[in-house]
């Protein structure tokens, strides 16, 4: 890739195609010269450098026919410390995805998992789903299953900072990505028309410091508040669920009940929302706790003693207990003590006992959902959160947003293979019909559990349970909660 | 019945949509070569020497030159078969020795949807691109502004094919093609002919055109024309269409070979696909190599 280096160090304000005809022309340079002096022309600008941002930039490098393409990203935080990941072993970062064989494949098809850390991250091969009003309980083990993926993995937690580390040091290999980290975004504009060139159909980003970058696509993977599709005047639709996700690093009693190698994923539907613990490697886990705003503020305040009390009643007492526990300031330790004397459950059923957390990990975020009325305009794809948000229950944000990046690149390799403006609406259809759909019917799906799951007593109850151990009898559920983390769910 | 009704109907719209959008095309259909009159009033208006280029046409297709770029205007369906004309001129250029300066001709560019796709491939060096008609050109030279990869690599020609420069004997371009144009000539036989000396040898033309069946009479001329006006009647002559029979004719000992076809459909919610012998029933793209 040599040859790549030697284009990014020639003169930056032509596209890599351009340069190629400056040179046997002469004529263009001088022409684009004149026309605007401080201007970089680009073929993708991508906006946001997290794992749909990164792993876009990634596969675009990878792929023959789409690596001539001279590409940006833009990102506002520092990568360098991304990049250099200096946890040490013991220790793990709050925020973690569950990345479906399908992720972790395209991951290793363009290069990026080789550079992540393995030892960080945990496949798991069973999921214990269960309903916290009625105990009503779905059992998921590949082993019985008929779709077993290689291995029995349903999905693998890994850090996020894992992934776009891994994902980093890929575009460094490969080399060809122009990166303005620590940039700010300070406005996005059209381009304008000179003597030799339209730019009027352009996205111009203009970067803090009087740099500014024309795209011929340019991409939103800049997360919900997303810049770039308020440029695009896409309108993004949805309601806040009034719950916070709250996150924490979780240290357990042992390895988990199948030892270091064979580890469960654990899901239980509150009234407040579901709670799910994650196994991380040894006798990590990571927790993601969906409730409301309150008890999240409660959560953050506790000591750690009764933090880890309120966490371990999470999976083992009943609402009522639950309910009356988050209205204490302080002594979930005692309550727990005494209150799990009385209360009858099948021990390797529910995770083992939490006996720390991480300190500084304990954190908590709204969630929401949101889905953009389109993912494209002219010259604008959006991927990822700045595309669609969603509840976290069925682990699915970051596999929906590099199923986007996948499908996004297809489409990139298909206009450039056929000679198509890869930016423009037409090029970009078939993104937005294969996603769109695809995104939505699954967002759909995870709103309504939500929201049946919500409901604490009437009639949905005894259904839902009814539902619920029906689906253990391989149900609709079911399928859907396996087949989505194992990324094989719902095809459109 | 009810599938093969389907079927056809899928055949049949997406026929009538082509054709409708296929207007701005129009111009292209006075490149003529049989009629002497048309011939001398094109000349003494657009140039000199052998030309048949119908003044009147021209002016009376300026007013849809503005659509051509629409992404869903009239020349949605053109630019939705465009990807298809490069797999076939691929799939024909297969076994070439030399794949990565590629110089091609297009005659009938109109607002250049082929032509600018052919010059930002990467294995092409250069695209000239002639049309008779200057508010299309101009439509097209503009569009090519909005591109900065096009530059060097694409030249836009008023002109028509007989204005053209003949190249030297051995010399000529890769690739000529011409879509949606055939179909609209008076003598195809003695216009192919004129064409010929561009074609490099071991150079291919490249051609598309629909075949002349009751299925294309249904839908190009009584559908869209007479019944649903969606293109001015009288736009279409139907005795014009060519069957693929015909043009092999045409071709025939001509110093031409390596004869390759593919007939594709357009599919309501699918775009155009590839199947297999509807070169017999509508639109095809049809290539010949120069021996």
């Amino acid at each position: 890739m040599a040859s790549n280096r030697v284009l990014i160090a020639s003169p930056r304000f032509i596209c890599r195609s351009c340069s190629r005809q400056a040179r046997s022309s002469g004529s263009y340079r001088r022409s684009y010269a004149t026309a605007s002096s401080s201007q970089d022309i680009y073929d993708v600008v991508c906006i946001g450098g997290g794992p749909a941002g990164l792993s876009l930039l990634t596969a675009l490098r990878a792929n023959p026919t789409t690596s001539r393409l001279r590409v940006a990203l833009v990102e506002a935080q520092d990568l360098s410390k991304t990049a250099s990941l200096s946890l040490p072993p013991t220790q793990f970062s709050n925020r973690c995805s569950s990345l479906t064989p399908t992720t972790a494949q395209f991951l290793n098809t363009i290069g990026a998992w080789p550079h992540m850390k393995r030892s960080r991250i945990q496949e798991f091969h069973e999921m214990q789903v269960w309903d916290g009003v009625t105990d009503a309980r779905i059992e998921f083990d590949y082993q019985l299953g008929s779709t077993a993926s290689p291995g029995g993995v349903i999905a693998y937690m890994a850090e996020n900072i894992n992934i776009t580390s891994g994902l980093l040091k890929r575009i460094n290999e490969i080399g060809g990505v122009d990166v303005f980290a620590s940039s700010r975004v300070e406005k996005i504009t059209l381009g304008e028309e000179t003597e030799d060139l339209d730019l009027r159909e352009w996205p111009v980003v203009h970067l803090q410091g009087g740099k500014s970058l024309a795209a011929r696509l340019l991409v939103g993977a800049d997360g919900a508040n997303s810049p770039v599709r308020s440029f695009a005047r896409i309108e993004s639709r949805g309601w806040d669920y009034n719950r916070h996700g709250v996150v924490a690093t979780l240290e357990l009693e042992g390895d988990g009940w199948g030892g270091e190698y064979r580890k469960t994923a654990y899901q239980r539907f509150l009234p407040t929302g579901p709670v799910a613990m994650l196994p991380l490697p040894g006798n990590h886990a990571t927790l993601v706790w969906s409730t409301t705003p309150e008890n999240a503020s409660l959560l953050k305040k506790l000591s750690t003693k009764d933090f880890i009390a309120l966490v371990n009643s999470a999976f083992r007492l009943g609402p009522v207990d639950l309910a009356y526990m988050h209205t204490q300031a302080t002594g979930q330790e005692d309550e727990f003590a005494w209150r799990t004397q009385h209360t009858h459950f099948d021990a390797e059923a529910i995770p083992q006992l939490v006996v720390g957390v991480q300190e500084g990990s304990i954190a908590s975020f709204p969630l929401k959902f949101r889905h953009a009325d389109t993912y494209i305009g002219e010259r604008v794809a959006l991927v990822g959160d700045a595309a669609h948000t969603v509840h976290p229950l069925a682990g699915q944000g970051l596999n929906q947003g590099q199923g986007d990046i996948q499908s996004l690149v297809k489409t990139i390799e298909y206009a450039v293979a056929h000679g198509q403006d890869l930016g423009t609406q037409m090029s970009l259809e078939s993104y937005n019909s294969e996603r769109y759909a695809a995104n939505h019917v699954l967002m759909g799906v995870c709103d309504k559990i939500h929201k049946l799951y919500s409901v604490e007593s009437g009639p949905l109850i005894p259904l839902r349970s009814l539902g619920l151990k029906a689906a253990n009898a391989l149900g609709p559920l079911k399928s859907f909660f396996m087949e989505q983390a194992s990324g094989r769910g719902l095809r459109v | 019945m009810a599938a093969p009704t389907r079927a056809v109907a899928g055949v049949a719209s997406g026929l009538s949509r082509l054709v409708s959008r296929s207007r701005p095309r129009l111009p292209i259909a006075s490149i003529s070569v049989s009629t002497p009159a048309k011939t001398a009033a094109a000349s003494s208006r657009w140039h000199s020497g052998f030309s048949s280029v119908n003044p009147n046409e021209v002016s009376h297709f300026n007013a849809l030159a503005a659509e051509w770029w629409e992404p869903h205007g009239s020349s949605r369906l053109l630019h939705l078969m465009n990807p298809l004309r490069h797999d076939f001129i691929r799939s024909c250029r297969e076994s070439s020795d030399d794949p990565n300066s590629v110089t091609y001709l297009d005659i009938g560019c109109g607002g250049g949807i082929f032509a600018e796709s052919a010059a930002r491939l990467a294995t092409t060096k250069h695209v000239t691109a002639i049309d008779p008609t200057p508010s299309v050109l101009n439509v097209a030279k503009a569009h090519a502004r909005k591109d900065p990869s096009l530059a060097g690599k694409l030249s836009y020609l008023q002109s028509s094919v007989e204005q053209l420069e003949v190249p030297a004997e051995g010399q000529g371009y890769d690739v000529v093609t011409l879509f949606e144009v055939i179909e609209h000539i008076d003598d195809p036989g003695a216009f192919l002919e004129r064409v010929r000396p561009l074609v490099k040898p071991g150079g291919w033309l490249v051609m598309s055109t629909i075949a002349r069946t009751w299925v294309s009479w249904l839908t190009t001329n009584l559908i869209a024309e007479d019944i649903l006006r969606i293109v001015p009647p009288g736009t279409h002559d139907w005795n014009k269409y060519i069957n693929e029979g015909e043009l092999r004719g045409y071709l025939a000992g001509k110093g031409w070979d390596s004869a390759k076809v593919m007939g594709v459909v357009y599919v309501p919610g699918f775009g155009w696909r590839e199947v297999k012998g509807s070169e017999k029933v509508g639109n095809y793209f049809f290539a010949v190599r120069k021996a």
